[in-house]
């Protein structure tokens, strides 16, 4: 037991998942040079704001099913809570609703979703999978049923020309300091919810019940609270999603954030989140985020069909967890081969 | 007494340099049931599982009906005749008996499973055994006792000569007791050789021919079970004296802290009732499935109680879930460090963290890094746990630095009242001692402390005064100065009469 002196480096390292993070971050530099180098339209200013913007949508979908995944579950709902959240809020405004009552009904709707998900996991004990597949089915109905079964009008009819303006400026098309807010949003609810899981109690209680739910019980922690906070981060981000694409569309459309919990689950699992829980951090999220967000817009810019980028990003996805899963196994099998010699 | 079938002999086993067995010998003839006995821990499990292909021995042979072997399999014991019926019962309880039966080996028709005759089959040995089961209800659905029918029927049907019973009584009732030494004997008509493994001792008499005694890891002693009495096979089992490796610490008894009145949860915590002091450890002794996990559980409010009452510091205190218990300042080290204890993936600090993380962080809930570091330094330097470093993850220590964690978790906070379960299972002995410490510290700081433990020799070292208990109910309340193993054992096995005719274990007098 030696007590090296640890350099910034070494002391970064020693933070539990910093390093399947880092890795994330890198295979994203990677990806990014590699791109620009075939084509030099990626390194453009343009390109790169449009980059930072489309993966907001990711990094936020990220946090949330990061979230639950960290706690042993998974939100299968996160997709259609998206929907819902954009048919409510556009349904509401396009109906004459100003746009800050508009947004605080829709995040009371998401909430309340959240808070169920929790309830039917932590307390009925409920698989994950079947809990939120049918909260799926039933948010995705409401989205469907708010504007009776078809997409909004133009926002802009209801809450007029210059509202709509400014809640569509606000949410997409405008720019903090030279960047488009959406990634300020993104960054500042990113910020927030790691410093809830990283500094806070709540945050330690979502890894505890992820890594052993028996043990964080007799150590005294709420698991049934604890889990639905958990469904509520991820709730809370689909709604913010919702929002960004009602704004990016300027009306509500039902099929919007189709499949977004799956993109979640790649950017979390890519960045070192484990499927299992108890293990991950929200900074590989981020980088979970910008590796795919990378990729395809790389792909979009070689000019690759869209259905190679499927096939890429399903590559990459399993290839993270393979490297994981290798890893892991390699320790598991030298600390046996230590307690057999 | 018929032909020698099993004969073992030099057998040694060790696991991560912990020497489980050591030169161990068993003799096992046709048509004889021998009891396998000694204490838990004794190596009698993994000495069957030798002989069943579970583990490999590291030394000895082993000969099956003339036939030496050398590395058994679960499949090379098997074709051997070597069968045995699990503590636990290994079935798919969706299936029905026969697919049960015949997992792994179905009969195959020309297309399809021919299920009629397996169904046929199943049936005959079920008759042979005279159950009344039919093969096609689900396992689910039948009680323990006929499940356990059925593992024999199994056993029967790959032409096991050779059954080994690990604890098949312990969740039976008086009359499938009866029901399964029926047939017992039925099979030891048939020729068959049958290891038994039971704790209770005062079963034997119905059943067991011969006894071999095991101790430590070493055999003891073997012979007729009528050359036996119960106090000779007692003795045998727990023989040792080593009260140095047991540091005990003199305090002055002082007030009552803690009472449980009238407690009930369930069918192993039967209207409890015990106190605690300051100044003094209570240990609780009894055979595995006493109720004294269960016991602890109910009170931390793991598992529902029924009824009961529980006092701290004179009032009565409401305890539904682990955390209205910590509040209160009563604290709970499982059993089952895996499964209960630690949260494998998280780190050291995170580990030791977790049940103090309401003094660590203010209301906010914010969490004082700096406070938490010095709460885990101080944990780490008291407990001496070895690692490089506290973020290490806590799947990385070894049994007794883990043990240590679980431990060590609850020692940082001021708690009233402090249970553990079973502290030193599993740990060596320098591990041990610390923990016995630590448990002295508590003692000596006026905290109430209880702890169960099945090494009769750590409570009797440990604890000042000792409860015993055996299948739900406490059955003694013991001075640890005064009072020896024998009599330890003696109430730990004071069964209910569910046999009518019980051994030597009903005079007992109320040393309480």
């Amino acid at each position: 037991m030696d007590k090296k002196k640890k350099t910034g480096i070494g002391k970064l390292l020693e933070i539990k998942g910093m390093g399947s993070s880092l890795t994330a971050f890198a295979g994203l530099i990677v990806i990014y040079f590699v791109f620009g180098m075939i084509d030099h339209k990626v390194f453009s200013a343009q390109n790169n704001l449009n980059l930072l913007r489309s993966m907001s949508k990711y990094l936020l979908i990220g946090i949330g099913q990061s979230y639950v995944m960290i706690t042993g579950n998974i939100d299968l709902s996160i997709g259609s809570v998206v929907g819902m959240g954009t048919m409510i809020s556009a349904t509401l405004m396009s109906h004459g609703v100003p746009t800050l009552p508009a947004i605080l009904v829709t995040a009371v709707a998401a909430v309340v979703v959240g808070i169920l998900n929790g309830f039917l996991v932590g307390k009925f004990k409920l698989p994950p999978f079947i809990a939120t597949l049918g909260t799926m089915f039933v948010t995705r109905g409401i989205a469907f049923i708010v504007n009776g079964n078809r997409n909004t009008d133009n926002v802009a009819s209801g809450i007029g020309k210059e509202a709509a303006d400014r809640f569509q400026k606000f949410f997409y098309y405008g720019k903090t300091f030279g960047v488009y807010n959406t990634f300020w949003i993104a960054l500042i609810t990113f910020i927030i919810f790691f410093f809830i899981l990283s500094k806070t109690r709540s945050g330690r209680h979502i890894y505890a019940i992820g890594s052993n739910v028996d043990a964080a019980r007799l150590s005294g922690v709420d698991v049934v609270k604890t889990t639905i906070k958990a469904y509520v981060v991820s709730a809370i981000c689909s709604t913010i999603v919702g929002l960004i694409l009602a704004a990016q569309a300027g009306m509500g459309n039902m099929d919007a954030g189709n499949m977004y919990e799956m993109y979640g689950v790649a950017a979390g699992v890519i960045g070192g989140v484990s499927p299992l829980g108890g293990a991950g951090l929200l900074l590989g999220t981020f980088g979970g985020a910008g590796v795919w967000q990378v990729l395809e817009n790389g792909l979009n810019m070689i000019g690759a069909q869209i259905g190679l980028q499927r096939i890429v990003i399903g590559v990459i996805v399993v290839m993270a967890v393979l490297l994981d899963v290798v890893i892991r196994n390699g320790s598991r099998t030298s600390g046996l081969g230590k307690k057999a010699g | 007494m018929g032909n020698v079938i099993v004969e073992m002999e030099h057998i040694s086993k060790a696991f991560s340099g912990v020497q489980a067995l050591d030169d161990v010998r068993l003799e096992l003839h046709e048509g004889e049931v021998m009891a396998l006995l000694g204490e838990n821990g004794a190596g009698k499990s993994t000495l069957v599982k030798i002989l069943s292909g579970v583990y490999t021995r590291d030394a000895g042979t082993v000969r099956i009906f003339g036939k030496e072997y050398g590395n058994l399999t679960p499949n090379s014991a098997r074709e051997a005749g070597v069968a045995i019926i699990h503590q636990e019962l290994n079935m798919c309880r969706d299936l029905t008996v026969c697919e049960n039966m015949f997992l792994g080996r179905e009969i195959k028709g020309r297309i399809a499973l021919n299920n009629a005759k397996m169904e046929e089959e199943a049936q005959h040995y079920l008759d042979e055994l005279g159950v009344d089961i039919s093969p096609r209800q689900v396992v689910g659905t039948l009680p323990v006792s006929k499940q356990q029918m059925i593992e024999i029927a199994k056993a029967l049907s790959i032409h096991a000569k050779i059954l080994i019973m690990d604890e098949p009584t312990s969740a039976l009732t008086s009359k499938e007791i009866e029901e399964l030494f029926r047939i017992v004997r039925r099979l030891k008509e048939s020729g068959c050789g049958i290891i038994y493994i039971s704790h209770r001792l005062e079963e034997l008499e119905h059943i067991a021919d011969s006894v071999t005694i095991m101790r430590d890891g070493k055999f003891i002693t073997t012979g007729a079970y009528k050359d036996f009495t119960m106090d000779t096979i007692i003795e045998h089992m727990v023989g040792r004296e080593i009260k140095e490796r047991f540091p005990r610490v003199e305090c002055e008894l002082g007030e009552k802290v803690f009472e449980v009145k009238n407690l009930n949860a369930g069918r192993l915590v039967r209207d409890i009732n015990f106190s605690l002091y300051k100044g003094e450890i209570v240990g609780f002794a009894g055979l595995m499935g006493a109720g004294r996990t269960e016991t602890t559980r109910a009170i931390f409010g793991v598992d529902p109680k029924s009824s009961g009452e529980i006092l701290l510091e004179g009032k009565p205190i409401r305890i539904n879930s682990p955390l209205d218990a910590i509040r209160a300042g009563i604290v709970l080290a499982p059993e089952d460090r895996k499964k209960d204890g630690l949260c494998t993936k998280l780190t050291i600090r995170q580990n030791i963290a977790l049940p103090n993380l309401d003094t660590i962080g203010g209301k906010s809930g914010v969490l004082n890094r700096a406070r938490e570091d010095e709460l885990c330094e101080r944990a780490v330097k008291e407990l001496s746990i070895k690692t490089p470093s506290v973020e290490r993850d806590a799947a990385t220590l070894s049994g007794g630095n883990q043990q240590k964690v679980v431990v060590g978790k609850w020692l940082v906070r001021d708690s009233k009242v402090v249970m553990f379960d079973e502290p030193t299972r599993g740990i060596d002995v320098g591990a041990k001692v610390e923990i016995y410490h630590l448990m002295n510290e508590l003692k000596k700081n006026g905290i109430a402390v209880m702890f169960v433990s099945s090494e009769l020799p750590e409570v009797l070292g440990i604890a000042d005064r000792i409860i015993v208990m055996c299948d739900g109910r406490i059955t003694g309340e013991l001075d640890a100065r005064k009072t020896t193993q024998n009599e330890i054992m003696r109430y730990a096995t004071m069964f209910e009469n569910k046999l009518g005719k019980a051994g030597s274990s009903t005079e007992v007098n109320d040393h309480g």
